[in-house]
């Protein structure tokens, strides 16, 4: 089977645009992703695009009537949070399959505003009555059970948005770039504890994309700034007793990063960086560990130690994350990505993790799918 | 008022059934297999994919915490604050629900106890009641 290369991969600057439709939003990142390698939609062979609440529009289709109606397949994904990532992962095995040199996979999402979750159900609204469906409540509660376990600090998780609201500051294109040191991640508005509004997500709108080429293609078009997908896994969530009555953010990440580590043929040992999903601060500190990067119960520690911050052991979302960097549901996975591939090419400039040559990309979806990447500098 | 006071009050969530004597009770599910209990009937068990339907059984009312937050930004019209929290019936099921503890009390494994309630005093639109839950403290096993 051939190897898979991402051969362009760029995004657009996410913030607010009340003025664009997703579908515009979506080919300006796809230009940019084509420009990225010089390439045209021309020599694109499928399409795949990813959105959780764009995708039944005929988002790719949209994006071929801004940039060119080729007729070539478009397929729409729909996977939550992981969205984006399904995209890209499509276009893989696409690749691998030998029937396409050339695919372009993009993530895009105009969000809805305020707060998510809370789905609509017959009878009176649960919200209240029955605990809280919002999205920060389900994180906190997932939080709640590595505090009680290991007495894990509401500072630990703040300590997740301090390090990565700074690492936005130095990331032209993150929504908000802006320090916030601890007192003021811990003095904001509480929305549900431990959670303070500065560590959930930034609701904002965006897209991102990615060329995947088959090696044929990477090696005629040039391999300096390609870089190898080693890894790639998708997983949906596996039976766990109290699943779907309490979100488990756990097990269907730990599956993917199993399959992705074992097909890379690599471990959390040898990776440079991480982008991993930090919909929420508590959520970081989970995934410190189903990803690898400690042991059960150790992520309280890792934070502390400074380890996952630029010029740590693992920098862990220099991008600013999903906290600062933002969170455009669909575009979130692909976006990823391409600070992964920023930073495997040496071109992130001033947070720019020194000699990374290999990274892992994470998010997660909630209903639930996983999304992992390994990716490595060819 | 007195005609809807008549009315028989309806399940407000999907877990709650009413016995024949008319009283409510939390309904779970269980593998005939390999035991695994669930919230809601599936056409084969979500554990371990047996075609043997899982059997549904009448739930305990004592539970113990597993894990909470509390909410102080809900959605609009939403009274705030109240603590969320996810609950292990003993002897199986896991329920979200709201828990009426002071909040210094809170700690995983804390007994509790499902009380039936009349969902906030919900009512459909033809003016039929709704029966809801939620926990209070109880008793150490």
């Amino acid at each position: 089977m051939s190897e898979a290369y991402i051969l362009g991969a760029d995004m657009i600057a996410f913030g607010r645009y009340p003025d664009k439709t997703p579908g515009q939003l979506a080919a300006e990142a796809a230009l940019l992703a084509l420009d990225d390698c010089g390439l045209s939609i021309r020599d694109v062979g499928v399409l795949y695009c990813g959105s959780s609440f764009n995708a039944a529009s005929m988002l790719g289709q949209q994006v071929l009537k801004q940039i060119g109606q080729t007729g070539i397949p478009c397929i729409n994904v729909s996977n939550a949070c992981a969205s984006g990532a399904t995209a890209v992962r499509e276009a893989f095995v696409a690749v691998k399959s030998g029937l396409y040199d050339v695919a372009l996979a993009v993530g895009a999402e105009k969000n809805p505003r305020g707060m998510l979750g809370g789905p609509a159900v017959d009878g009176p609204s649960p919200e209240g009555l029955f605990g809280s469906g919002s999205m920060p409540a389900v994180f906190a509660e997932a939080g709640m059970v590595h505090a009680n376990r290991y007495g894990t600090t509401i500072e630990q998780f703040a300590q997740v948005a301090v390090k990565n609201h700074h690492h936005a500051t130095m990331n032209p294109k993150a929504a908000y770039r802006k320090e916030t040191p601890l007192e003021e991640v811990l003095g904001s508005e509480m929305i549900a504890w431990p959670l303070t509004k500065l560590m959930c997500s930034a609701n904002v709108d965006g897209a991102a994309a990615a060329v995947i080429v088959s090696e044929k293609k990477a090696r005629e078009l040039g391999m300096s700034r390609a870089v190898r997908i080693r890894g790639s896994a998708l997983t949906s969530d596996p039976y766990e007793p109290r699943n779907p009555v309490m979100f488990d953010a756990n097990s269907v990440t730990r599956l993917a990063a199993q399959q992705a580590y074992e097909m890379a043929g690599l471990g959390p040992e040898d990776l440079h960086l991480v982008e991993l999903h930090d919909c929420f601060a508590t959520a970081e500190l989970l995934h410190y560990e189903t990803l690898g990067l400690c042991g059960e119960g150790e992520a309280g520690r890792l934070i502390d130690s400074g380890a996952t911050a630029l010029g740590g052991r693992i920098p862990v979302n220099v991008s600013g994350g999903l906290l600062s960097k933002g969170h455009p549901i669909g575009a979130t996975g692909v976006a990823n990505m391409v600070e992964i591939v920023m930073h495997l090419r040496g071109e992130a400039g001033q947070r720019q993790v020194e000699g990374a040559r290999i990274g892992l990309s994470h998010v997660l979806g909630f209903g639930a799918a996983t999304g992992v990447h390994i990716l490595e500098k060819a | 008022m007195a005609e809807s006071a008549l009315m028989e009050a309806k399940p407000g969530h999907k877990s709650i059934a009413i016995g024949k004597d008319g009283c409510p009770y939390i309904e779970a599910f269980r593998c005939p297999d390999c035991g695994a209990v669930v919230t809601e009937q599936t056409m084969a068990c979500r554990a371990c994919a047996s075609r043997n339907t899982p059997e549904p059984f009448r739930a305990k009312e004592t539970a113990g915490l597993h894990t909470w937050s509390i909410v102080y930004r809900s959605y609009p019209g939403i009274e705030v604050p109240f603590v969320s929290a996810i609950v292990d019936l003993d002897d199986g099921p896991a329920l979200k629900g709201t828990v009426r503890v002071e909040q210094e009390k809170l700690r995983e494994g804390l007994p509790l106890r499902l009380v039936f309630d009349d969902a906030g005093g919900a009512r459909d639109k033809d003016g039929a009641p709704y029966i809801g839950f939620h926990f209070v403290e109880g008793d150490a096993a």
